[in-house]
């Protein structure tokens, strides 16, 4: 069980030592990890409790017609430690210059979304409730042949944020998030083909037990068909792209593009430009229920709200913080993230926000089912999963190599496809193809896939290099 | 703030502690500090880098491993962090021997850079950065540049109840330039960057005549012509041929996954897998390699490990325990993140050792084909022994030529293929390691170096 203790009020305490001149915030978090790893059906380790608490302080300065941020991220909570760290906020801020006068942090008046990021089970008991996640993913396998699970780790993370600034700000919330990585191998069977595995990774804010058991079967499918599939033919081709595959590409690059960090280096799309096919609408929805990139407020403590982003297809709106905001003389969206990849990117102390979205949802349309889409298309490929799409933000390129899909023969879902490549540009100028202006059909259901929560979508043409 | 001689005293108690309750157990103290310059035409944003340490402990239950970590390095927290792995000993003890050998390890190491950054101090990295930003956007078409300085100093204390006791400091530098340039609505860049364990002397070649001719090839991949999209022949600059060995031969050697009996190499140790004229290394203890660090987070020295050796396969990576499995010896390779992060059997640099041919010959053996230049990223597939490598640039090569600059690409092919394809590899020698992160699984990301020369294949290329 986890020790019960108050919530947490680490960045109130903390602000109340800070005496520097405003403006300043200070974001602080206790977070608490548990760790089941398995190797096959064994478990392997166990770890936990992972216990870190730190705290980020933010201040700003200004330097003439421009201000300098200092930014310092600290697991020292001595009195002496948090002086240190405001001291050497402070300067860095003198050499830092950024091209604003002022900058506007949120103050107490605004209140935050009722957003759903805390699984009650999760919270009480997480060490118990990831042992039970990680049984009832093995527990499948009690009746399979042919197929086991080759590795897997459950970890599920309980945060406290809060946030103070010098504005009068003291908001907080809690947060649970999982992150489940399960592989599964398949093997044997009359055609004696190399055994085949399908590696899965997600990011959730609840364990659902209950579901385990339907993603392993998927999984399995997805192994066994890995052994008899085989690169598709290359050419110019309609790709259906699944939500778990388009949150590995279009979040990165809308997420940078999107934003007045690209606007301030003269790389976002104007807003009202057509760069989408008319039938594509995105908000950013930071109150999507269970999405890892929601929270009542975002990383400065600003309240989210629902932001359209592209509304048929044109252009509305992009997303700032209270720096960039500042910069362009407007308002922030509520989207000052704090988050990066790398080793601390489940610390959202470690990093100062920046402008980014939180959950990006893409409408559904009317393509129906991923069936009813394959017929649309004809002929064709469905990418259910690639090696690692890694887009770039700047460029707008995707691609990489297919780790299992599907062929698309005569509108019918048909034999596996493995290796090759699929690639092509998320986002292009207007009368450019793209992969966002090349959207033939939108599926009829969306559902979550990390921060990104989307129906279907079918592409045509993507470049597919193959056989 | 990292520094452990406050805490060794409470860190040996707790560990001693432990130790009369399991057979083996085991501390790492890490901590890091650090920062970055981060200049662009609109603003110069500097970072600390997050001042962050702690410890986590593992111990060995006489069933499985367990593990602790706190934040906290103060008594009352190491003994509560303590307290939870005594539960859990109680819990799920065993009677099974610790696997694999204990280190006993005694040192002290530290990186000293010849030329650290902070001999240029804030000031100056950030001055000598806007004259790297000026070399960069006088280049006509460049509309922004973006130029980073990053520098970390890893601390590490690794104490076991064997009695070894390991302290290094590995500084790093890491500088990257790219401008980029814009035209009728689409931007695209190049970069220069250059990283290593130690400072700006690991940094060769920053210079105005660099900088000006990857601003100019910023502007030229505007008007880049679509890559091929089939099988085809490549040739691998030394960026990618780093790259193809640390997702082929780097990932697929970490013995661990030969535990989980879920590499496609693990079958065929000992045979020849490719021409004699390729051997590939992983190599702990290169000179200013951006991957190398004293000791491993199990207190085994780091070393070199010779994985292909003039064709044949002969080493894998291992940790105490599949070193123990497999009847082999620990090669100082096991990492972890931080202390908030388990341990892996991980690599450190890995590359391709020179060979035999120049570029010329190896462009001339190819009729129709592609040179795949400055490798970006790739991702490994340890059982099905696919690989993906994905690159920013390329040239066409038609009848032995190098022809029209082509955008970015991803290889894709099954390893042992692609080495049977094998016809030619480069015989420059190898002068620098490559900068890069290197995750294991789902996050876990630590710095690795990669380094190769020019090779010849065949494989599928596509647009990407």
């Amino acid at each position: 069980m986890t020790p019960k203790t108050a919530p947490s009020d680490l960045a109130y305490r903390i602000a109340e030592r800070i005496k520097t001149e405003p403006p300043w915030e200070v974001a602080a978090e206790r977070s608490t990890r548990y760790e089941v790893h398995l190797q096959g059906t064994t478990v392997e380790l166990e770890r936990g409790p992972i216990t870190v608490e730190g705290y980020g302080v933010r201040l700003f300065r200004p330097r003439g017609d421009r201000i300098g941020t200092g930014f310092v991220a600290s697991t020292d909570l001595s009195p002496k430690g948090v002086e240190a760290a405001v001291h050497e906020a402070e300067t860095t801020s003198h050499h830092a210059e950024f091209p604003a006068r002022s900058v506007e942090l949120p103050s107490q008046a605004a209140s935050g979304a009722e957003v759903a990021i805390v699984d009650p089970k999760l919270w009480a008991d997480p060490a118990r409730a990831v042992r039970e996640y990680a049984e009832a993913l093995l527990r499948p396998f009690d009746k399979k042949k042919g197929v086991v699970p080759s590795f897997g780790s459950v970890k599920a993370t309980l945060s406290e944020l809060t946030i103070a600034n010098s504005s009068g700000l003291k908001v907080g919330y809690p947060s649970t998030r999982a992150d489940l990585e399960f592989a599964v191998k398949a093997f044997g069977g009359p055609e004696g083909a190399p055994p085949g595995e399908f590696w899965a990774t997600e990011s959730l804010r609840r364990l659902q037990p209950e579901t385990a058991a339907a993603s392993v079967e998927a999984w399995c499918r997805y192994a066994a068909d890995v052994r008899r599939a085989s690169p598709p033919p290359s050419g110019s081709q309609a790709v259906l792209l699944p939500p778990d595959v388009l949150s590995g590409i279009i979040l990165p690059v809308l997420g940078f593009r999107f934003t007045g960090a690209a606007r301030l280096r003269k790389i976002a799309p104007e807003v009202g430009s057509a760069l989408a096919a008319e039938a594509v609408t995105i908000r950013d929805e930071g109150d999507y229920p269970w999405s890892p990139g929601s929270q009542p407020y975002d990383g400065e403590g600003t309240a989210v709200r629902k932001r359209p982003v592209i509304e048929r297809g044109k252009v509305s709106e992009l997303l700032y913080d209270s720096l960039y905001a500042a910069a362009f003389s407007t308002r922030s969206t509520g989207n000052g993230v704090r988050r990066s990849r790398g080793p601390t990117e489940l610390l959202g102390f470690a990093h100062p926000p920046s402008p980014g979205p939180t959950t990006l949802v893409i409408a559904p349309g009317s393509g129906g089912s991923v069936d009813e889409l394959a017929e649309t298309a004809r002929d064709g490929v469905i990418v259910t999963q690639f090696g690692w799409a890694r887009p770039d933000p700047i460029s707008g390129t995707f691609g990489g190599e297919i780790r299992i899909g599907y062929r698309i023969r005569g509108g019918k879902v048909a034999e596996p496809v493995r290796g090759g490549t699929v690639g092509g540009t998320v986002l292009a100028p207007p009368g450019s193809p793209s992969l966002l202006a090349d959207v033939k059909a939108i599926g009829s259901r969306a559902s979550l896939a990390e921060e990104l929560v989307s129906p279907p979508l079918l592409v045509r043409p993507l470049t597919v290099a193959g056989a | 703030m990292t520094g452990f001689d406050d805490h060794e005293g409470d860190l040996e108690k707790a560990l001693a502690r432990l130790g009369r309750r399991v057979k083996f157990a085991e501390a790492l103290a890490q901590g890091g500090s650090g920062g970055g310059v981060n200049v662009d035409t609109r603003s110069t944003n500097v970072s600390p880098g997050p001042r962050l340490r702690g410890v986590v402990f593992r111990v060995w239950t006489g069933k499985r491993w367990a593990e602790a970590a706190s934040s906290d390095l103060g008594a009352p927290s190491l003994d509560a962090t303590v307290a939870h792995l005594e539960v859990e000993v109680a819990r799920g003890a065993g009677t099974a021997p610790v696997p694999g050998a204990s280190s006993t390890t005694k040192g002290t190491w530290t990186v000293r850079p010849k030329r650290p950054l902070s001999e240029l101090g804030v000031d100056g990295t950030i001055t000598l950065a806007k004259e790297i930003l000026g070399w960069a956007t006088a280049v006509s078409g460049i509309v922004e540049a973006q130029v980073r300085f990053n520098w970390e100093d890893d601390e590490r204390l690794y104490l076991n109840s064997a009695g070894a006791r390991c302290r290094q400091t590995v500084v790093r530098t890491h500088v990257a330039v790219a401008p980029i340039a814009m035209e009728n609505g689409r931007a695209e860049y190049d970069y220069w960057i250059r990283g290593c364990c130690g400072g700006l002397e690991g940094v060769p070649g920053l210079d105005e005549p660099s900088i000006r001719a990857t601003a100019n090839a910023s502007k030229e991949l505007l008007h880049a012509k679509a890559p091929p999209a089939g099988e085809t022949d490549v040739v691998l600059d030394e960026s990618v041929a780093g790259l193809f060995a640390h997702e082929s031969f780097g990932h697929g050697t970490e013995a661990d996954q030969f535990v989980r009996d879920r590499s496609y190499l693990k079958p065929i140790l000992g045979e020849m897998v490719g021409p004699e004229f390729l051997s590939i290394a992983d190599d702990g203890t290169f000179p200013g390699g951006w991957g190398s660090i004293f000791c491993d987070d199990e207190g085994h020295p780091a070393q070199k490990t010779r994985l292909v050796d003039r064709g044949r396969f002969i080493g894998a990576l291992h940790d105490r325990e599949t070193a123990a499995q497999l009847g082999a010896q620990a090669t100082g390779s096991t990492r972890r993140s931080d202390f908030m992060s388990r341990a892996f059997v991980r690599m450190t640099n890995t590359y391709v050792e020179p060979g035999t041919s120049s570029l010329q010959e190896l462009l001339a053996e190819v009729k129709d084909g592609v040179l795949l230049e400055h490798g970006t990223s790739g991702i490994e597939d340890p059982l099905g022994g696919q690989m993906q490598l994905k690159v920013k640039k390329g040239r066409r090569i038609k009848n032995g030529r190098l022809t029209d600059l082509v955008g970015s690409m991803a290889l894709s092919g099954k390893v042992l293929d692609f080495l049977k394809a094998i016809r030619g590899v480069g015989r420059d020698p190898l002068d620098s390691i490559e900068p890069g992160f290197c995750g294991k699984g789902h996050g876990d990301y630590i710095p690795v170096g990669t380094g190769g020369v020019h090779l010849l294949s065949h494989a599928i290329v596509g647009p990407a």
